[in-house]
């Protein structure tokens, strides 16, 4: 265990819009400061070696983490993803590039790739923050020009890193700050042996987070079991009629807001896009402001009926034979 | 290059003897294609979808695309509707400015960077008293510049929190934030309750209160750094471009023929300067007179003509975005004197013949936006040399100052690294009074009885589109032509696509390659670029960025970003 007494993370973006970044520095409870100052002894000894966008390297390092945890002399790392995965192949046919990041001592440009594979085979865990890195996201939408992918296509869904941890996926387009920072301190806690490994979906989605459908976390969903819909934009009832992909889309949001509880897209009147799931942004999530497909609601409506059924008999019974409890 | 967004990287070359830096190339080195990606689909969806280019500054690009739909829809958003875009805009910049000025530039100035690399001004940082140190309580420069050193400085960490109250502002009218939610033609898809906008009061204070501190801070840090001889890092010419923001509810019609009144509208004002004159502040004309070469970029000429004349039956360029097509071919790397970067090379032509007539690289920015609502004179704060207003009494525990204060903001002499930087300070600080204002129109609309946000229209088959507004790094515009109710062609120009765009000729170069050329190395010892990347970080790139220097020798250094 000594050796996991520092944890280092590598902050690599891809295909990326930095969203994902700044929605890191969204979380609240808990914030990118309190996973990096460690309050809870077992999470303490987190080190942000490598990011982009909000590091200052002082004294010439630059990419000296990176290049460090490629040859395996960083320490153990988590590596976290930023963005889609080109592929690169398609470029090289006309002597290019996709994604560039840095050169090698001879001066030559290294490919994302390069960097990504280099790196996937030393770190400890490989945590996948957006939709991008997850399943490609934006840049992979149809025709998909540069070939993008998220982590699980490109690595398989098989992959599991030296300390026999898969591929963790925190999607949403951005991630959410707070879902990022808790699967971060989750995964170090696993990588120490002090929790298990977080209970994945099938999508490597933990779930905690994703393990609900937007519509079920929805606020508006009580008004939607009631039959109220809302049929202009700006009303309070469910979004449904307006293009609303609750229903096949798995998400949170919509219960504990975005930024300090505040927020949430149906909670606040606008249609989920399905911004957390695979396939997104290509049919049935878009066009954004068409509806569901049906079969869905009458799926939701054919799968209430026992729960229905048993509310109403449990008051019955509560009449005739009293209290159970 | 660290502390900017996106893949950014720049090579200078420098003259050692004369301590000046004498060539650059800024490249762009990612590609992900949302130009393509957008083509064939609903063009509403331009409006999530073209968010997604950039996680810094989405909200401008929501905005613009739900303009440009808008137009092409005509779908006319309720003037309740146009006040809650410009709530939810005013919200993003209250974040933008505050996060480029400290997360993003201001470990430049640290400590931990000027003590290393300017050991001559730090020596003078820590003799120098602050002059409005009353204001702000940090006594010398030394400590402004203490509390700027990321993940430690009392500014840097504070800074977190306002950045974040600003997002928090966003996600509440827009859902979530990066990213906004609630952007439709029309309108917005937003459930307005009293709540919301007495939320939003309540963390605008905050920034209101935040700002009293914050720009006697950095004015005092920036006079400081003129001083230690920085008047001519990233200098040049002052050729702007700004398109305005904050429509006024009334004056908002997505017509296209009413597009020049509509800018003339704005609280911050449209207008191109070329050689420090003003030549228009027409948005139809500054529309028509956009170019877009890829003369040095990754891509392929195109040949068909999508659009001859804008609605107004002014002339359309080929090379206007209107008619550009995206076809990528990726090319080595690095190939100065072929194709080197992902990014386009923009700009302007005089087709009115106001000036030369001839086409312009233009610099878009804070400075860009202040510097024509200040001279033009459209709005009453605006004096004609400088930017008066004051911000309400705000009293928050935690700050010093609760009193309503006036700012004046003066058109500099010089455009430079440092005015660049000061223009970004003065414009979180006008964006708080701007969105006060705002934010009483929304309350009178309210108890006018006129709250409704979103209006009905009906798609029509054919149509196309112009959305023109400000992001926090400047200019940014989305074009739109629909054809049988899908995306035929949609365009992006950034910000960052006229400042980092690489040159025409050795003799149009683009802004970025342009500042650095000229530019006093000032740094002791091994040459690291630290002047380079203040430079490029004063106009808060939007790419994630790899600088190297090539001393005179041709030696490469490997220079990661401070």
């Amino acid at each position: 265990m000594s050796k996991l007494e520092k944890i280092h993370v590598v902050w690599l973006p891809g295909q990326a819009c930095t969203g994902c970044t700044v929605s890191f520095l969204n979380a609240t409870h808990p914030s990118v400061l309190d996973l990096l100052t460690g309050f809870i002894p077992q999470a303490a000894g987190v080190t942000l070696d490598y990011h982009a966008t909000i590091m200052l390297p002082c004294g010439g390092e630059g990419l000296g983490a990176v290049k460090a945890a490629e040859k395996g002399e960083l320490g153990p790392f988590v590596l976290v993803l930023e963005g889609a995965i080109p592929d690169e192949a398609i470029a090289k046919k006309s002597g290019g590039y996709w994604c560039v990041i840095g050169e090698n001592e001879d001066g030559k440009p290294v490919t994302f790739n390069e960097r990504l594979d280099r790196l996937a085979r030393n770190a400890v865990a490989i945590v996948a923050a957006g939709t991008c890195a997850s399943f490609g996201g934006i840049p992979s939408g149809r025709p998909n020009p540069t070939g993008a992918k998220g982590a699980l296509d490109y690595f398989g869904r098989n992959w599991k890193s030296a300390l026999g941890i898969p591929i963790v996926n925190v999607p949403g387009c951005p991630t959410m700050g707070e879902h990022l920072a808790e699967t971060l301190a989750h995964v170090v806690l696993s990588v120490r042996g002090y929790l298990p490994l977080p209970d994945l979906d099938k999508e490597h989605r933990p779930k905690w987070l994703f393990g609900h459908t937007a519509h079920e976390n929805c606020p508006r969903a009580g008004l939607f079991g009631d039959g109220k819909n809302s049929h202009e934009f700006g009303e309070p009832y469910c979004m449904g009629l307006l293009g609303c992909k609750g229903p096949i889309s798995h998400c949170d949001i919509p219960k504990r807001g975005y930024v300090d509880g505040v927020g949430g897209c149906p909670s606040v009147g606008s249609p989920c896009i399905g911004c957390t799931q695979p396939g997104f942004p290509d049919r049935p999530y878009s066009p954004f402001l068409q509806k569901a497909p049906a079969s869905f609601f009458v799926m939701e409506k054919i799968h209430s009926i026992p729960g229905s059924l048993e509310a109403v008999w449990g008051r019955i019974k509560e009449t005739l034979v009293g209290r159970d409890i | 290059m660290s502390r900017i967004e996106g893949h950014l990287g720049i090579q200078a070359i420098a003259d050692i003897e004369k301590k000046v830096y004498v060539e650059a190339h800024s490249f762009g080195t990612m590609f992900r294609g949302l130009e393509i990606i957008l083509k064939n689909r609903e063009p509403a969806d331009a409006i999530w979808i073209t968010q997604r280019t950039c996680g810094v500054c989405p909200t401008p690009h929501g905005l613009a695309a739900a303009m440009a739909v808008d137009m092409a829809y005509e779908a006319l958003a309720p003037p309740m509707g146009v006040l809650l875009r410009n709530l939810l805009y005013g919200a993003e910049q209250l974040y933008d400015a505050a996060f480029g000025c400290f997360v993003l530039e201001g470990p430049d100035y640290s400590q931990m960077v000027v003590e290393k690399r300017n050991p001559n001004w730090w020596q003078a940082a820590k003799k120098e008293k602050a002059p409005h140190a009353d204001l702000h309580g940090y006594d010398s420069i030394a400590d402004i510049m203490t509390g700027l050193n990321p993940f430690s400085g009392s500014l840097w960490v504070r800074s977190l929190g306002v950045e974040k109250l600003g997002r928090k502002m966003a996600s509440l009218l827009g859902g979530k934030h990066p990213h906004v939610n609630t952007l439709i033609p029309g309108g917005m898809a937003k459930t307005l309750s009293p709540t919301d906008l007495e939320q939003y009061a309540a963390m605008l204070s905050h920034h209101v209160a935040f700002a009293k501190e914050f720009v006697p801070i950095m004015n005092d840090l920036l006079d400081f750094v003129l001083s230690m001889g920085y008047e001519d890092a990233g200098l040049r010419k002052t050729n702007l471009i700004s398109y305005g923001a904050y429509d006024d509810p009334y004056a908002y019609t997505a017509k296209y023929e009413d597009l020049a009144d509509q800018g003339l509208k704005r609280k911050l004002l449209p207008g191109i300067v070329v050689n420090g004159e003003l030549v228009t502040q027409d948005l139809v004309e500054i529309n028509v007179g956009v170019r877009e070469f890829i003369d040095r970029s990754y891509y392929s000429d195109w040949a068909v003509s999508l659009v001859d004349e804008d609605p107004k039956g002014n002339p359309i360029d080929g090379k206007h975005p209107w008619n550009k097509d995206t076809k990528p071919a990726p090319a080595a790397y690095k190939d100065w004197c072929s194709k080197y970067s992902w990014g386009s090379s923009p700009r302007w032509v005089d087709w009115k013949k106001r000036g030369d007539g001839s086409a312009h690289a233009l610099e878009a920015g804070p400075i860009s936006r202040m510097w024509v609502t200040a001279k033009a004179k459209n709005v009453p704060e605006s004096t004609g040399s400088s930017l008066k207003y004051t911000l309400p009494k705000a009293t928050v525990t935690g700050y010093k100052v609760a009193d309503e204060t006036e700012f004046e903001w003066k058109i500099p002499e010089k455009i430079n690294t440092v005015e660049r930087v000061r223009a970004r300070v003065h414009y979180y600080a006008y964006s708080a009074y701007v969105v006060f204002g705002q934010l009483l129109q929304a309350l009178d609309l309210v108890k006018q009885g006129r709250a409704k946000v979103w209006n009905k229209y009906k798609k029509p088959r054919d149509g196309m589109g112009v959305g023109m507004i400000e992001a926090m790094r400047g200019a940014l515009a989305h074009w739109v032509v629909m054809k049988r109710g899908h995306i035929q062609n949609y365009q992006i120009m950034t910000p960052t696509t006229w400042n980092a765009g690489p040159r025409l000729s050795d003799t149009d170069l683009g802004p970025y390659e342009d500042a650095i050329v000229g530019t006093p190395i000032t740094e002791a010892g091994d040459i690291t670029g630290v002047d380079v990347v203040r430079v490029i970080r004063s106009f808060d790139p939007c790419l994630a960025c790899c600088i190297q220097v090539y001393e005179g020798d041709r030696k490469i250094l490997h220079v990661p970003m401070v």
